[in-house]
């Protein structure tokens, strides 16, 4: 097998996976396989998705990124508290998107010019960025947001509603929500700059040997802080959709995120010593993960048990993917 | 269990101590060995013979337990034996030292060499005797080093020291060396020699895979030669010639170690360097570098030729000086300023600092020079980076699949190729070569040399850093010579001799630069 057959292997062998869940969760409950249910499992996943694609590109890099999560609350709740000091909608979102970003600058100087590990200056910036988002909060949750705030989390495209005889809107077809719009623009910008950009190229050439890379004239520095930005900024993204959905923003949101996005990426066969992933193979280790959880909560499963069986399936593919590599 | 440094003799001498019969691995679309038989006697040192992909390293991977064959057996000591790993392969007494050396860096050399099998004392590390041990393997091996050096803080050589009592200390009666003298200096050498050569009078067998066919004549007893994958023969040292080794090595006769020259040296200059210093590590020293000539660096290991050449490339930082490229200054920061330029450096460690070796061809191929293969808005063109790519594989003969092929499958020549086809995409017009056939087999030597002529003949500024001075004398036009930091004499390579180079080389004579 070359290279690119290994590479559709193993995509298939994740997709395949994905299927199998489906038609388990289908025979196993009736409800599963719905248009509604499909929405509510896309909407779920698209949090993941976001920074899963994050993380994919840190971790090209031979990095990670372990702050998304408190990011992620700190760019919501400055989101918010903008909002509801009277900024617009739209800039106050901004506003939060670039609390993401400036975290993500943090981030990447911290990698690229104090030369600490990535994983140290990103559980700085965990700690830091959560500690920020609880103070000036209070740790309340900030409420009184606005119908127009919970837009982009909760509208939809090409939703078609009749009213119906009773006065109730019928709706015919549920749209189709703005974060799972948002995911597939992301996804599909972020990986055609990982294959077909020369920053892209540079991107896994540093993870997968900087010195080479570095002597082969790419700006290993200025490629690493673009990692780090873009996760950053991403990480804010999730933060502003996400509250919206909720309409209120928590301090407290996003705990634990940063793993299930590098789960996703590491089932998707990204590889954590660097230079090997793509977003292809994230989205469908999102969808693993947010079906296996969707699935699961229908058919009852405890909260607990569900855990357990996730750490279980990121065990069992990263050893399959370990096997494909081993020669 | 024992942990004497010193083997006892472990079986009379000339008994057959490793017997391969018919072996063939496969990997995915290779055959990497096709029915190779080889025998080892107990107090022989046994070469292994053969160009790069020849299928050496994996014989030796079969041996030492590493990969398990497809086909045929393995036979140790007259019983058919099978080695699942290279744990079972030591306690049946096969060692093998790699050529990339498997130390831990944070540990002292003693702790290296007893890593996994420290002397105990009830549950605790005994550390007086693990220091005795390891002192009396190092002392057997006649090295000053100490046993309490962390491993990091050693040459590379002393690291293959640590390595050998490493072995030592497992009572080998099978030893097999990859390589053990590209790294060392002649007198390390040597000194290998004269352990290799007590080894053997303990009815050690020792398997031996160099490049360096002339230093064979000193310690090998048979040689048995590998091509693509096959074996070829199997010969009493003493009844062939190194000429014989390479022609059957290469399947065909080598007239002449060096190409003939098609370039003609000019006056003009193109690269000029004016008093660059480092502080503790080299200079202030100048050289220049004429169109259509080769330079070369000689010098011993150490002496500022590598270091020299990074600052000039700005991978390392200087602390003044000036460089000058066809007679403009340049400001140079960084490799990228230096690439800019025009100039490019062939690092001498090419699997960590030349290529990506997780990145296929291609991708190696146009990494400096990216933007050349992406089309309109930016975006690479696959179709075009492929083309760009099977041109570079077809002028520079690579030997590989395909574009697509992922770089660390190549061989060792090949892969030096690709870095070579990385600045040759990048059209430049200076290129440091830093001992760019180490580790290759004759016949890509030849064509690597080959393409060093052809790069002058073109006007392309070439610097050859070598430290085998067959290589600077058969190549070069001029020749710098360095000792400690400072560029001792430039010398005209028709006029002057091994023994010239040598006599600047170690310091005697001379002082600060000189450039004639």
């Amino acid at each position: 097998m070359n290279d690119r057959q290994k590479d559709l292997f193993q995509k298939f062998a994740a997709l395949a996976s994905l299927l199998a869940l489906t038609v388990v969760f289908s025979v196993v409950s009736s409800s599963f396989l719905s248009v509604g249910n499909a929405m509510t499992v896309a909407l779920q996943v698209t949090s993941i998705a976001y920074l899963g694609i994050a993380a994919t590109c840190v971790i090209i890099t031979g990095g990670i990124d372990l702050s998304v999560g408190a990011i992620l609350a700190l760019s919501g709740v400055s989101a918010a508290l903008a909002v509801r000091a009277g900024v617009p909608v739209p800039l106050g979102m901004l506003a939060g998107l670039l609390v993401g970003a400036l975290c993500g600058v943090i981030n990447g100087l911290c990698v690229t010019v104090l030369k600490l590990p990535p994983f140290i200056a990103t559980l700085g910036m965990m700690l830091v960025a959560r500690g920020v988002a609880l103070q000036i909060t209070d740790a309340k949750a900030v409420g009184g947001l606005g119908d127009s705030f919970a837009e982009l989390g909760n509208g939809s495209l090409w939703r078609v509603a009749k009213i119906g005889a009773d006065g109730f809107p019928d709706v015919v077809f549920p749209g189709i929500p703005y974060p799972v719009l948002l995911m597939v623009v992301l996804a599909i910008a972020v990986a055609v700059l990982l294959r077909r950009t020369g920053l892209g190229r540079h991107l896994y050439a540093v993870g997968s040997n900087a010195e080479a890379a570095r002597l082969s004239g790419v700006n290993v520095r200025g490629v690493t802080l673009f990692a780090y930005v873009l996760s950053g900024t991403l990480a804010g993204l999730t933060g502003c959709v996400l509250m919206s959905r909720l309409v209120t923003a928590q301090p407290s949101e996003g705990l634990m995120y940063e793993l299930d996005a590098i789960a996703a990426a590491v089932i998707g066969g990204t590889s954590l010593s660097g230079g090997v992933g793509t977003i292809s193979g994230t989205l469908i280790g999102a969808f693993v993960i947010g079906i296996l959880r969707n699935g699961l909560n229908m058919g009852g499963v405890s909260a607990f048990v569900q855990q357990i069986i996730i750490g279980l399936v990121i065990l069992l593919t990263v050893w399959i993917d370990q096997m494909r590599h081993r020669r | 269990m024992s942990a004497h440094p010193i083997p006892t003799p472990v079986a009379a001498s000339g008994q057959t101590l490793l017997a391969l019969r018919g072996v063939c691995k496969r990997f995915v679309g290779v055959v990497a060995l096709d029915g190779v038989d080889f025998d080892l006697r107990a107090g022989e040192v046994h070469a292994v013979c053969g160009e790069n992909g020849a299928g050496k390293s994996t014989l030796m991977k079969v041996m030492s337990g590493i990969h398990q064959p497809d086909g045929g057996t393995i036979e140790h000591r007259g019983q058919v034996c099978h080695f699942a790993s290279p744990r079972a392969a030591e306690r049946a007494g096969v060692v093998m030292i790699h050529q990339e050396l498997n130390l831990v860096p944070h540990l002292s050399v003693a702790e290296n060499i007893y890593l996994a099998r420290e002397p105990k004392r009830g549950w605790f590390i005994d550390r007086a005797r693990l220091k005795r041990d390891a002192q009396a393997c190092l002392a057997r091996l006649g090295v000053a080093i100490s046993p309490d050096a962390p491993v990091r803080s050693l040459s590379v050589a002393q690291q293959q020291m640590v390595e050998i009592a490493k072995a030592l200390s497992i009572n080998a009666e099978v030893l097999i060396m990859d390589e053990p003298t590209s790294s060392l200096t002649e007198s390390e050498t040597s000194q290998l020699f004269k352990v290799i050569h007590e080894l053997r009078r303990a009815g050690v067998g020792i398997v031996y895979i160099s490049h360096r066919l002339d230093e064979m004549a000193d310690i090998v007893d048979r040689v048995t030669v590998l091509r693509d994958g096959r074996y070829i023969r199997t010969m009493d040292f003493a009844d062939t010639t190194v000429d014989e080794i390479v022609s059957l090595m290469v399947g065909r006769s080598l007239d002449e170690k060096f190409p003939p020259r098609t370039r003609v040296p000019s006056d003009e200059v193109i690269l000029s360097v004016k008093d660059l210093r480092r502080k503790d590590v080299f200079g202030p020293l100048g050289f220049e570098l004429r169109r259509g000539e080769v330079l070369g660096f000689a010098g011993l290991m150490g002496a500022g030729r590598t270091e020299v050449a990074r600052a000039v490339f700005g991978a390392d930082p200087v602390d003044g000086g000036s460089v000058m490229l066809q007679g403009r200054e340049l400001q140079i920061r960084s490799p990228v300023d230096a690439i800019r330029e025009g100039i490019a450096y062939l690092s001498e460690d090419r699997k960590a600092q030349g290529l990506a070796v997780a990145m296929t061809v291609a991708q190696n191929l146009t990494l400096a020079n990216i933007s050349a293969v992406c089309g309109r808005g930016g975006f690479i063109r696959f179709d075009e980076e492929a083309k760009t790519a099977r041109r570079y594989i077809e002028q520079l003969n690579i030997r590989t699949p395909g574009p697509h092929q992922i770089a660390r499958l190549l061989s060792g020549g090949n892969q030096q190729k690709v870095v070579i086809g990385k600045w040759l995409f990048r059209q430049s017009r200076v290129i440091f070569f830093d001992e760019p056939t180490r580790g290759i087999d004759v016949g890509a030597k030849y064509a690597i040399y080959q393409l060093l002529d052809q790069l002058a003949a073109e006007g392309i500024g070439v610097v050859l850093i070598s430290s085998e001075l067959p290589e600077i004398l058969g190549l070069t036009d001029r020749v710098a010579v360095f000792h400690e930091g400072q560029l001792m004499r430039v010398l005209q390579t028709r006029d002057t001799t091994q023994e010239e180079i040598m006599h600047y080389a170690s310091g005697r004579n001379g002082s600060g630069s000189t450039t004639t």
